[in-house]
């Protein structure tokens, strides 16, 4: 496994970061959409290229084809953040934003806008809290839409890649009581995953 | 004036306030940017908006930027505002979606074929000691993104329509046929009901290219495929199957009815002969037809039953309709 590239007290640092991070994440969407969003425990992985595309399906629990919105980030550690859902339930994302934070808005939004504008809120909070924590300030880009009905698979081109380990950090979102759930995953490659690793050395001489 | 001369930021309010360097880049700077409060109330406002809004950074500073500007979309605005002040992200807004913010000229009036600037916005959390305190909005001009992208869309559409039409005579071509055929076999075997193909030829062309020439035998095959294209029904597929063979594609028709439509291509084909550079050449089509029938598996069954159809037409003179019956087992 390529788990050997963090210490075992490295990996509970990044767990309890990561905890801390989706929870904060949390607490501002609440806050935002005026509505109880519920975020799964995180969950942090270190892949090898090759098994990048297994560990979203496990990850994610989705075979099928998907709906995703891509948004990069950037500061000494950069990496994508993806908003994945089931293609069928694309229609649902938007229910995540509902109450009062839509009715405020009375232009029509189309609903590519809003997509975009959901996934921008959900990797916007849970990416803005997460390097919050390691003590980054990102810079982030326009959202884009990866594919509308794709593969797991296609989201990595094994060819054109220029890393071969990722740190993948997914947390899905569900408002209470609903079936849909909405996944966050944040991918980091090589030169970031140093960049983490030593961030949290930084976090925890400063204990 | 070298950088070393420019006075560090002033420690004292003395007018006129001298300006940094980076006060110089977000003046001049080739894209527009301003400073919200939560409030709604600009805080800064560079030489591009002024520019393009004809409002100068005096006469909007201090005031809530719906006060100079109330078409802006107020709610959206206000709700992408707030949304990264309680979340401390970035927001954007793209052309795709929201071609414009503020209603800005562009500079191509004349070739762009746009009304107003198309824009690209991006809203930047200003931190200190993480908290947000202002957002920052960029706003870039994408209007010649936009009219490239309307372009290449254009282009595709073109190239899809030149993909699916037989270049000699403007029809459908086999490819595009078998597709739609494929799609409305499909069809038919999932929800049944009726559908029939027709194959026909133009008898003895290769006598009419031999004895005339391949400009008139070119000639010939546009003015046919002219011809029936007109009376074919607009639910109706025509294409070329190759060289003087065309098909016909009838959804929802049943055989009788096929044989109706054959009958009316016939007579269109044969009735009055085609004139080309002052020859009268006389043509006329023979043509199978065959229908749909349970137990196909797919749709060449029909494509080889109508051929055989149109094989016995041949064989039995020309110039006549022939449809594969199948007698009920």
């Amino acid at each position: 496994m390529p788990d050997r590239v963090f210490t075992e007290l490295q990996r509970d640092a990044l767990q309890e970061i990561a905890n801390l991070g989706m929870g904060q994440a949390a607490t501002r969407l609440s806050g935002l959409l005026n509505a109880f969003i519920e975020l799964s425990v995180p969950r942090v992985r270190v892949v090898a290229v090759s098994e990048a595309a297994q560990a979203l399906r496990e990850m994610t629990g989705i075979d099928g084809p998907v709906t995703a919105v891509r948004q990069g980030f950037r500061s000494e550690i950069k990496g994508e953040a993806l908003v994945i859902c089931r293609s069928g339930e694309i229609a649902e994302l938007g229910a995540l934003i509902g109450g009062p934070y839509a009715q405020s808005t009375r232009d029509a939004l189309t609903e590519q806008e809003l997509v975009f504008d959901v996934a921008n809120v959900l990797s916007g909070a849970c990416v803005s809290s997460m390097l919050d924590q390691l003590g980054r300030l990102p810079v982030f880009s326009q959202p884009g839409l990866l594919g509308g009905a794709i593969m797991l698979d296609e989201v990595f081109q094994p060819g054109m890649l220029a890393w071969d380990l990722a740190l993948l950090v997914e947390v899905n979102f569900a408002l209470e009581d609903q079936r849909f759930r909405a996944h966050l995953v944040m991918l980091m490659a090589e030169e970031s995953i140093h960049h983490v690793s030593r961030a949290i050395d930084a976090l925890l001489h400063s204990l | 004036m070298s950088p070393r001369d420019l006075p560090a930021s002033p420690s004292t309010p003395s007018a006129p306030l001298p300006l940094s360097l980076s006060d110089l880049v977000v003046e001049r700077v080739g894209f527009g940017l301003f400073v919200l409060d939560r409030d709604m109330n600009v805080l800064m406002w560079n030489r591009f908006m002024q520019d393009h809004s004809g409002v100068a950074a005096a006469d909007v500073i201090g005031r809530p930027v719906f006060e100079r500007f109330p078409d802006l979309p107020r709610a959206w605005l206000t709700r992408k505002v707030e949304s990264v002040f309680q979340l401390g992200s970035f927001a954007f807004s793209s052309w795709e979606q929201r071609p414009y913010l503020f209603r800005f000229d562009h500079d191509r009036p004349i070739t762009g074929g746009v009304d107003y600037m198309q824009q690209d916005c991006t809203f930047m959390p200003l931190m200190q000691d993480r908290e947000v305190i202002a957002v920052c909005v960029t706003l870039s001009d994408v209007t010649h993104v936009s009219i490239m992208q309307r372009e290449r869309e254009d282009a595709v559409a073109r190239l899809r329509e030149y993909a699916d039409r037989d270049g000699l005579t403007g029809i459908a071509n086999r490819r595009y046929f078998e597709g739609r055929l494929a799609d409305e076999f499909a069809r038919w075997q999932r929800y049944g009901g009726e559908m029939s193909v027709l194959l026909f030829d133009l008898d003895h062309f290769k006598k009419i290219n031999d004895e005339f020439g391949h400009v008139v035998g070119d000639t010939v095959l546009r003015a046919m495929a002219q011809r029936v294209a007109q009376v074919v029904r607009k639910q109706d597929v025509f294409g070329r199957f190759g060289g003087e063979e065309f098909a016909l594609l009838l959804p929802c028709t049943p055989l009788d009815d096929a044989l109706h439509v054959a009958e009316k291509i016939r007579h269109t084909i044969g009735d009055a002969p085609v004139e080309v550079q002052g020859v009268v050449v006389p043509v006329t089509a023979s043509v199978g037809a065959a229908a749909a029938r349970p137990g196909a598996s797919d749709y060449e069954v029909m494509i080889n039953e109508a051929d055989a159809a149109l094989y016995s037409a041949k064989r039995q003179g020309r110039n006549r309709c022939v449809a594969l019956i199948h007698e009920p087992s």
